[in-house]
């Protein structure tokens, strides 16, 4: 038996310990539930920094800011499958920013893109995206909780590592960082602490997420975050980007209301990342013992198969496309063959059965509009999605 | 009571035994393996298990579904340990069983007794964490490279005999009223019949289909879990089937079944050819002895490469290939998890069996023994059909079919333990998921 399956005591502790009003929306009635609910959620983040780990210490991800993002001590090897999934989430996931910000020149940086990533966490995305592309031609948004986003401020302020990618000086007047050490803000790097549920139309957009730039081509990311919201709240949350932050704006005109030209309608698009099929036994399963850790996935049975995620992208305002694939699939079709094969060198993957099915039940979904520019997800139309079943 | 009978006692209540005690154990065990051939011969009646993957609670099940040991003859085809939380106490309840009735529990070797596979799936992390060293762990694993690689099943009864739908007596006869005899069953963990198939007696070969109906189950399931599971199984495999087969005079002979734990290797064409390994060693990254541990049937002809990157897959035109040239009917496996605990293909000419419901705590499955009924119809004398004689001497002689008549076989299908109702120390399982 792994060390990994051992209950990790740290990860209820760890909410409890420093949770209890760091969370937004105190005001507006979500203040009761920011409770044990929530606790487990925010500590859901654990599992998935010390997954990454464990895939980047045996070789199947480069990712140098992995060990300053896992909390201290809590490194664990993980079994083989978790550790193939956890490279196809991630590699996934990267071949979709990576096709929606284009190839990286000197000049891209004036034509910028922006990625709003929710329940962001301790991801590690932004220090090797920026580490790749510098200066950066993108502006990226982390929202998370307070206590998430503050653990990870800490980390960046006592981490020169995790400094040197951002490419910031902590002593400049470019970085500022919240008394509560809970938010950040560099020109290109913003970390938001909300609770994602307290985002309304009637909120300043400067006060809840200053540095939004509502008219860069933007790509909305929800690795496993907007599943534990309410059908309703998970929805609430993509229309508040989709018709609020991102809405059809009129160009300012020269004061004839005649004159005023058509609306501008930014390009958006989303990016889901979310277990699927719920209800055949292995999703049975999934749904129990997770109950059991206290952990629901709300949206789970609204959004169960791949055609409901399409759906759910059309619906949301998507309509230029909308796709989405299993894991499995992704692994299958994504994945270069000599790629897979030093993967697959990397550790025994005895279980191939239990691979599928694992696999099958997470999928990625993706969907975007092309508002005003015909060309900004031209990248996406050549990733392969999953046809119909 | 001896020091053995006070260990499998403290073992069956999920206590651990002393570190002094494992050495001994592990060091008769392996004085009793090692005069053991490749290919063990094991009589019918037998119960096949597959995987148990430390999924201790569910071994209890297994047992109390399957009758216990020493009553139960079994067989387990490896897989012993890794995965799940309790390795230690499944492997070393087996061991103990093992030394204390050799003649009624067989174990085989399954991929994940090997060194290298226990280090990256659990085994070794559990023995380190259990008794503070890796010592358990290696005299854990000097049993395993003297594990047998296979198993032969000889004797079996073509015929099952029906069980009373776990009624627990005779007074409803489930028999079929036609001419047909009863190949298969599927049982319940409570004894009840969910499947049966049958087939045409074999005096009229000409009349091959298999007619297979749904049985439904018997409405009264009044009878406690615990007190239908021994009665059904006294009148279980093969005891009544010589007042049958009589007429026919082709007095066929239910050929022989092979057990390994993964499947067949380009590299061995007869049974004798695993004879001839030398096994005691770590499980090598190629070569027969791998193969039989790691190897898949598939849907496909031939060979093909395996996507676990050892051992291989093989067609069902291999396996049939393979048991006419070796007088078998049927090839026993484990290896992979199937989803209704056993999966028969090829015609029937292999079966994975797969014994570790809800398996890693999160696969949502169930599991499935099978059991292979005794051929009393020869007077209790067991042709030595394994392989050997090829199949000179059977049932070409009256010009018959050449094929040998397969095995009935009762497949009794259980689910997951319910683990805090065991009054055992039970961990609440926490499986894996991406979040």
């Amino acid at each position: 038996m792994a060390a990994s399956q051992i209950p990790n005591l740290n990860l209820l502790r760890r909410g409890r310990g420093r949770g209890r009003g760091g969370i937004r929306g105190v005001e507006d009635g979500h203040g009761s539930r920011a409770s044990g609910k929530d606790r487990v959620v925010q500590g859901t983040d654990n599992d998935a920094s010390v997954s990454r780990l464990s895939a980047v210490e045996l070789g199947y991800l480069v990712d140098p800011y992995a060990t300053a993002l896992t909390p201290p001590g809590s490194a664990t090897r993980r079994f083989p499958i978790i550790n193939r999934g956890t490279y196809v989430r991630t590699t996934a996931i990267d071949q979709l920013v990576a096709h929606f910000l284009g190839p990286y020149s000197p000049e891209t940086q004036h034509k910028k893109k922006q990625i709003i990533s929710l329940g962001a966490g301790s991801d590690t995305r932004v220090f090797r995206l920026f580490t790749s592309r510098r200066p950066p031609d993108v502006i990226y948004h982390e929202i998370d909780f307070a206590v998430n986003t503050a653990t990870k401020i800490r980390a960046i302020r006592s981490t020169p590592n995790l400094q040197k990618a951002l490419g910031i000086d902590p002593s400049s007047n470019d970085v500022t960082v919240s008394e509560a050490g809970d938010a950040l803000h560099t020109p290109s790097y913003h970390i938001h602490p909300c609770d994602l549920r307290s985002l309304s139309v009637n909120l300043s957009l400067a006060e809840a997420l200053p540095g939004v730039d509502r008219s860069l081509p933007t790509l909305l990311i929800s690795e496993c975050c907007l599943i534990y919201l309410s059908p309703s709240e998970a929805a609430q949350v993509v229309t508040f980007f989709t018709e609020h932050v991102f809405g059809p704006t009129h160009a300012p005109s020269e004061g004839s209301e005649k004159l005023q030209s058509s609306p501008t309608v930014p390009p958006l698009g989303l990016v889901l990342y979310e277990p699927i099929r719920p209800h055949d036994p292995f999703g049975r399963t999934m749904v129990s013992n997770l109950a059991t850790r206290g952990i629901q996935l709300q949206t789970l049975n609204k959004y169960a198969s791949l055609e409901a995620q399409r759906a759910r992208l059309l619906e949301q305002g998507f309509e230029t496309g909308q796709a989405a694939a299993d894991i499995d699939f992704i692994w299958e079709r994504w994945v270069k063959e000599e790629e897979k094969e030093r993967v697959a060198s990397l550790e025994f993957l005895d279980e191939m059965e239990e691979w599928r099915l694992l696999a099958r039940h997470y999928c990625i979904s993706w969907g975007w509009r092309n508002g005003d520019d015909a060309a900004a997800f031209s990248g996406w139309t050549t990733l392969q999605a999953q046809p119909a079943e | 009571m001896s020091d053995l009978d006070r260990a499998i006692e403290q073992l069956r209540a999920c206590r651990l035994i002393p570190e002094s005690q494992v050495r001994e154990l592990c060091y008769k065990a392996r004085e009793l393996l090692i005069e053991e051939g490749n290919v063990v011969s094991v009589d019918a009646p037998v119960t096949i298990c597959g995987d148990i993957h430390g999924q201790f609670h569910d071994l209890m099940e297994l047992f109390r579904v399957g009758g216990d040991v020493p009553d139960t003859n079994y067989l387990f085809m490896g897989d012993f340990v890794d995965r799940g939380f309790y390795s230690l106490e499944s492997f070393l309840l087996l061991l103990c069983l093992k030394v204390r009735y050799p003649d009624r529990i067989t174990l085989i070797r399954g991929n994940h007794e090997s060194r290298q596979i226990t280090t990256v799936y659990g085994f070794y992390d559990e023995c380190i964490r259990k008794y503070g060293s890796a010592n358990v762990w290696r005299y854990c694993c000097e049993v395993f490279d003297y594990l047998a690689l296979g198993a032969i099943v000889l004797g079996a009864s073509s015929e099952l005999e029906p069980t009373s739908s776990g009624m627990g007596d005779m007074t409803q006869s489930t028999m079929p009223v036609d001419d047909g005899e009863l190949e298969t069953e599927v049982l319940n963990s409570r004894g009840e019949v969910t499947m049966s198939t049958y087939r045409p007696r074999q005096r009229s070969s000409s009349d091959a289909s298999t007619d297979s109906r749904n049985i439904s189950p018997p409405r009264d399931i009044s009878a406690a879990p615990g007190q239908t599971a021994a009665p059904t199984r006294t009148g279980a495999p093969g005891t009544g089937a010589s007042g049958d087969g009589n007429g026919s005079a082709t007095t066929c002979r239910t050929g022989a079944v092979l057990c390994v734990h993964g499947g067949l290797s380009p590299l061995i064409d007869s049974v004798d050819k695993i004879r001839l390994i030398d096994r005691k060693q770590e499980v090598p990254h190629e070569g027969a002895m791998c193969d039989l541990l790691w190897s898949d049937p598939d849907e496909i002809e031939g060979w093909g490469l395996s996507p676990r990157g050892a051992g291989f897959l093989f067609g069902g035109d291999i396996v049939k290939q393979f048991n006419h040239l070796n007088g078998l009917s049927l090839v026993a496996r484990a290896h992979q998890l199937v989803m209704e605990g056993y999966k028969e293909m090829f015609d029937g000419g292999i079966v994975t069996v797969w014994s570790a419901p809800n398996y890693c705590y999160r696969c949502g499955n169930v599991a499935a023994i099978l059991e292979l009924g005794e051929d009393t119809s020869s007077g209790g004398t067991v042709a030595r059909s394994n392989g050997e004689y090829g199949r000179s001497n059977g049932v070409g002689a009256n010009g018959i079919a050449n094929t040998v008549v397969s095995p009935g076989r009762r497949y009794r299908v259980f689910e997951a333990a319910a683990q805090d109702t065991r009054g055992m120390p039970a961990k609440k399982p926490v499986a894996d998921y991406f979040l």
